[in-house]
């Protein structure tokens, strides 16, 4: 530590540090416009010019190190003067129409200016006016306002990893533009109308909605991935009408997805589901919660517990609910003798799963030098966690992919190793035999026959000789016919290697329903199994069949049985839940229930509601709450969410058991599907958040596959397959078909 | 006169090897070849011979040398800015067409210097001929075999590379030059970090002009101080004007440092037409003007012209005779700033267009009371508060013009045309 002196007082820093540093820390306003804490210094817009004793000039303190004995005044006359200088200059173009601005009322430049600019403006010429296009359904332009600091431009650059955004031209002509036609498409994009310090970059789909003072802005935590990013909720006469990010270095930084910025645009669709329904005699009827839940309660009794047929009932739940919902499910059905509980809607073969641990934080994610993908792509599942493997490989970190098809990933990969389905589970078995060579370990029975590829040499040479390396594994892997084994050997791959693992192959708020155990009890069925018996009863919890199972036909069958009462809890509505359910129940949505996020980390992240539900919708929790009373259960006793959760804290902690097991003696053959839901279609919130729905990314609907694998499937490229339109392309391996759809419009996995 | 960059400047094909050699040229070179000199030798015979940067901030440039990490590890660079653009400066275009090989030679010796086994010439857009020229002599350089890996068995390397810019004026500052090798967008950087510590590709690199580097092998050939004796007391050596505007015979000239003005003048053939003079811009169009009155009295090296108010800059003496509108030179320069500002920083993004915009507005005839106040207002907000010397550059003249042709701004205004045309 050294001490400079800035304004007549000493003050503690660290060498070598900028002085806006210290100052931002020592809570001296020091103004600036192209500064920003998360992107590279350009000490370009001149704002932040101070007064270093010994200097001819005034000194940027975004760019200027501090050293021992520097004496700093940022509000003398000198640093006053150049300070104004430069306010008055930003202020000679810029349009000045505040009152028809999004911005105002939250703009940097609107601040700065009531300290450091003048009333009247000695600028008589006429202003610059620059003319703006589409970029994009997420961000509206008005580059007359631009300022030029450039920070979305460095925001693509440096963060978002691809420069949508640049600076064309020079001088006074200088524009910041994106350089493509088709606009900004980055799936964290939406960042750079957080850090626009003016009017230039705004929300679109909150254009001209509301002044930033007229809303309740409040805390809460994005439900669509692992993260759990921490943004504020920003609501006004109780809807939502915008979503920014909030800091926390641990978790999201500054940044968040735009799946978790805009996806509160589905909240007010006109698909909600807003008053409970019962169908009566086939005729679906609009009634009040009291009878609604009455007639649930009634046909529970009448068709399961009266006839001692619990085990003929079911619990499912997406991996959308919250822990408490996820416990207070699990709760109720346990209560009433039903073990037949699962939130695995989407596994093919239940005995053959994927258990590793994911032991890495994300902020050490950053900071590891190997990675080795296994069977995902990232950048579109999982941003933010794709955004800390980027910061690594800025920092020199070697990423190695074991993918199905070569995806757009925004970081240099050091080999794609683009592998039919079948092939992963033996080149990790490989990977595993060449790290135990040269361990000179014993090798298992198991591995005395693996073949050690060229692949598979590499990867176990490049976890060898890392200091900190962690092995990821995704989503595409779950119906893997290896999955188990995959899984496995990572387990055993990285305790050979001291390296970190990463699951990422569930999403959302799996975590908590595996923290609370929501799975199949004692001899209970998983999901599978019940939708293959012959049940009489289904609470469903958020479920739309066509896109959260992996076999949408049999579900639907299980479900419309004609003896088979089906009490479902959603949100939106939805013909294929309207045509099997007896009662549909109106639950919140996100940001309307308070409740629980575990992410990957384990940090266990509670939210109140930031809305109330539109009209008769209600909380799940509250929801099965009253249930669990009319259905006259003891100890449901909860007066909010947060003694739900008391409550979860005191149960013994659900333990998982991993079994070891590798099989390397499939013999499978053909062509694999890999279905996923498009990323912004992997639940119902999103899938009716217009703007996102609008964007490339929302729009994607392919079903990839190579020429070899189009032949044996008998398919072109102007044919769909299982609903999705084909495209024909070499970057997937053999033997395989990669969808992403964003519309589940067939069954999956049947060829 | 035309003792050192243009010693060989009447002789046939005196851009040829042949005849560099024939003078003397790539001695100091092969020496070095030969391990006769060190680097130590040559910094302190370069700070004895009082060379000071020939582009226009005149620093010296044996203390630039030696701060150059040249012990450090990894890849250094020596780059050549031979990006002239400043108005009324063409001495480098000269240098490199009639005497490229002692820019090479001068930039090898600095690779050896600073051990910076590569080298780029960054050559004006414009310059279609002096680049063709250079490449020609880098061609024979090579054939020659003085540059290269392990030149001669000498365990030395000095690769050199011509590239050309693209016609933008502020590439001639050298660390928007460093990004414009890089393939970028030519922006300066902010400093601190110098470029000695990270410059081209984040590597310590040294940028000295061309005229710097193409006097470097005679300095070192006939000893530091046989060149500072050519000069004044701290302005060593001799120097390349370019003397232009309203004289008879405008051209280069390669004269010592501390030559009285008129005698430059007479050299130029004076005033044309038998007009009187009116007003000496000394060093290229960002330094301050001068009264004629005061350039008459004033000598021709970095001391003399700072006492008449200005600066030697790179020595781009611009002539004007008395039926000059200063009002529409002013005018005219601002709009070369304005154009030529890169943008990136307020000051000058925002100031320059300012300045042209009044400015035209004046010569428009529709200027206003108070205008003369606005425009010493915007320079003096420019001034000092930009990332790189344009937003100087283009102040300075402002506030020179307004003080010492205040009259036919304060005419111009009133009357809405020119006190000098009518």
């Amino acid at each position: 530590m050294i001490e400079i002196e800035i304004n007549g007082n000493v003050v503690k820093a660290k060498a070598g540090e900028m002085l806006i540093q210290v100052t931002d820390r020592e809570g001296i306003s020091v103004p600036r416009f192209c500064y920003h804490k998360k992107l590279s210094v350009v000490a370009s817009c001149r704002m932040c010019l101070v007064d270093v004793e010994g200097a001819p000039k005034p000194q940027p303190a975004c760019s200027t190190p501090v050293n021992e004995g520097m004496k700093v005044h940022t509000q003398n006359d000198k640093a006053k003067a150049s300070q104004k200088a430069v306010m008055e200059f930003l202020l000679i173009n810029h349009p000045l129409d505040c009152p028809i601005c999004d911005q105002g009322g939250e703009c940097e430049l609107q601040d700065v200016a009531v300290e450091y600019g003048s009333d009247i403006s000695r600028f008589s010429e006429s202003k610059r006016i620059v003319p703006d296009g589409d970029i994009g359904a997420l961000i509206q332009a008005d580059m007359t306002r631009c300022i030029h600091c450039t920070r979305c431009v460095r925001f693509g650059l440096e963060i978002a990893g691809m420069m949508e955004m640049g600076g064309t031209g020079r001088g006074e002509h200088l524009k910041i533009e994106p350089f493509l036609k088709e606009g900004i498409q980055s799936e964290l994009s939406g960042n750079m109308i957080d850090v626009c310090p003016v009017g230039a970059l705004t929300s679109k789909p909150f254009r001209y909605e509301l002044r930033s003072w007229q809303m309740h802005s409040m805390p809460n935590i994005a439900r669509h991935d692992l993260v759990g990013s921490n943004l504020f909720v920003q609501t006004y006469k109780g809807k939502v009408k915008r979503v920014v990010s909030a800091d926390n270095d641990l978790i999201n930084e500054t940044w968040i997805s735009d799946r978790d910025r805009f996806s509160y645009e589905g909240l007010t669709h006109k698909n909600r589901l807003l008053e409970p329904q019962i169908k009566v005699q086939g005729q679906w009827q609009q009634v009040s919660w009291k009878v609604a839940l009455d007639y649930a309660v009634k046909g529970l009794n009448s068709h399961v517990l009266k006839h001692q047929k619990v085990n003929q009932l079911g619990g499912l739940a997406s991996s959308t609910a919250t822990m408490e919902e996820f416990y207070l499910l699990k709760k109720i059905l346990t209560e009433v003798g039903c073990d037949n509980i699962d939130h695995r809607l989407n596994v093919k073969n239940l005995d053959n799963v994927i258990t590793l641990d994911s032991n890495i934080k994300l902020g050490a994610l950053e900071k590891i030098d190997y990675a080795l993908i296994v069977g995902a792509n990232i950048r579109l599942e999982q941003p933010m966690i794709n955004h800390r493997l980027r910061k690594a490989t800025k920092k020199g970190a070697d990423i190695d992919e074991l993918n199905v098809m070569a995806f757009d990933f925004n970081h240099p990969l050091d080999t794609k190793n683009i592998t039919a389905p079948n092939k992963i589970a033996p080149t990790l078995a490989g990977v595993l035999k060449s790290i135990m060579i040269s361990n000179t370990q014993e090798l298992p029975d198991y591995l005395l026959a693996v073949e050690v590829g060229e692949v598979a040499n590499n990867i176990a040479a490049k976890l060898l000789n890392s200091r900190s390396s962690v092995i990821i594994l995704g989503e595409h892997i779950i119906n893997n016919e290896d999955a188990s084994t995959i899984a496995n050997l990572i387990t055993q791959i990285a305790q050979n290697t001291n390296s970190k693992t990463l699951n990422l192959s569930i999403t959302a708020n799996t975590m908590s329903a595996n923290w609370v155990g929501f799975v199949p009890q004692n001899s209970g069925m998983n999901v599978n199994t019940m939708l293959a018996s012959d049940m009489r009863g289904f609470i469903l919890l958020d479920i739309y069949p066509q896109y959260d199972f992996h076999d949408l036909e049999t579900a639907v069958k299980a479900f419309t049985k004609d003896d088979t009462f089906v009490i479902s809890l959603n949100s939106f509505k939805d013909d294929i839940v309207a045509g099997y359910s007896n009662v549909i129940l109106p639950i919140a949505s996100v940001y309307e229930t308070s409740g629980t996020q575990l992410n990957i980390n384990n940090d266990m992240q509670s939210y109140t509601a930031a809305v109330k539900a539109p009209d008769e919708v209600k909380p799940a929790w509250k929801v099965l709450k009253v249930m669990a009373d009319l259905l006259a259960l003891p100890s449901f006793h909860y007066a909010d969410s947060a003694q739900v959760l008391a409550e979860i804290f005191h149960q013994p902690q659900t333990k998982h058991t991993h079994d070891e097991n590798v099989n390397l003696t499939s013999k499978h053959h053909g062509i694999s599907i890999i279905w996923q839901n498009s990323p912004y279609s992997i639940d119902a919130v999103l899938r009716h958040s217009n703007a996102l729905q609008k964007t490339k990314i929302g729009q994607m609907n392919s079903a990839y596959m190579n020429q070899a694998s189009a032949e044996t499937l008998g398919l072109s490229a102007d044919d769909k397959y299982l609903g999705v339109p084909v495209v024909i392309t070499n970057t997937v391996a053999d033997d395989c078909v990669f969808i992403n759809a964003n519309q589940a419009v067939n069954t999956q996995g049947q060829t | 006169m035309n003792e050192v960059c243009f010693k060989n400047l009447t002789k046939d094909q005196c851009w040829s090897l042949k005849t560099y050699e024939a003078s003397g040229g790539y001695s100091v070179w092969r020496k070095i070849l030969k391990g006769e000199l060190t680097p130590e030798h040559i910094i302190d015979e370069l700070k004895a011979s009082g060379l000071r940067g020939r582009g226009g901030a005149g620093f010296p440039t044996g203390l630039k040398w030696s701060f150059m990490p040249r012990h450090s590890d990894g890849q250094k660079y020596v780059v050549c800015n031979s990006d002239e653009g400043e108005p009324g400066t063409c001495k480098d275009r000269d240098i490199l067409r009639f005497n490229p090989h002692a820019v090479i030679e001068g930039m090898a010796i600095g690779g050896f210097v600073m051990n910076a086994s590569v080298g780029y010439n960054y050559i004006r857009g414009e310059f279609m001929e002096p680049f063709k020229r250079f490449e020609g002599a880098l061609k024979e350089a090579y054939e020659a075999g003085l540059l290269g890996q392990n030149i001669n068995n000498s365990a030395i390397n000095f690769d050199l590379y011509t590239h050309l810019g693209a016609g933008a004026y502020i590439c001639g500052e050298e660390t928007a030059l460093l990004e414009s090798i890089e393939g970028k967008k030519g922006q300066p950087r902010f400093k601190p970090p110098f470029p000695a510590n990270v410059g081209l590709f984040g590597k310590p690199t040294t940028i000295n002009n061309t005229e710097s580097f193409a006097s470097v092998p005679e300095i070192i050939s006939r000893g530091g101080q046989w060149f500072a004796d050519i000069g004044v007391e701290n302005s060593g050596g001799c120097k390349l004007f370019s003397v232009s505007g309203h004289v008879k015979s405008p051209a280069n000239f390669e004269v010592p440092m501390g030559i009285a003005f008129k005698d430059l003048l007479e050299m130029a053939g004076g005033i044309r037409d038998g007009a009187k003079l009116k007003a000496v811009i000394p060093g290229g169009s960002s330094t301050p003007v001068l009264t004629a009155d005061v350039a008459m009295a004033m000598t021709m090296d970095y001391d003399g012209i700072e006492r008449a108010g200005s600066m030697l800059g790179a020595g781009s003496v611009i002539i004007m005779d008395e039926s000059t509108c200063m009002v529409e030179v002013l005018t005219r320069l601002a709009h070369f700033y304005y154009d030529e500002s890169c943008g990136q920083c307020t000051p000058c993004r925002e100031g320059t267009g300012w300045l042209y915009r009044v400015l035209k507005r004046i010569t428009d005839g529709n200027g206003r009371e108070g205008d003369i106040e606005l425009l010493l207002g915007v320079q003096d907000k420019i001034m000092g508060n930009t990332i790189c010397a344009l937003g100087d550059a283009a102040a300075m003249p402002v506030e020179s013009f307004l003080r010492c042709f205040r009259e036919e701004f304060e005419y111009y205004i009133e009357h809405g045309k020119s006190m000098v045309k009518g």
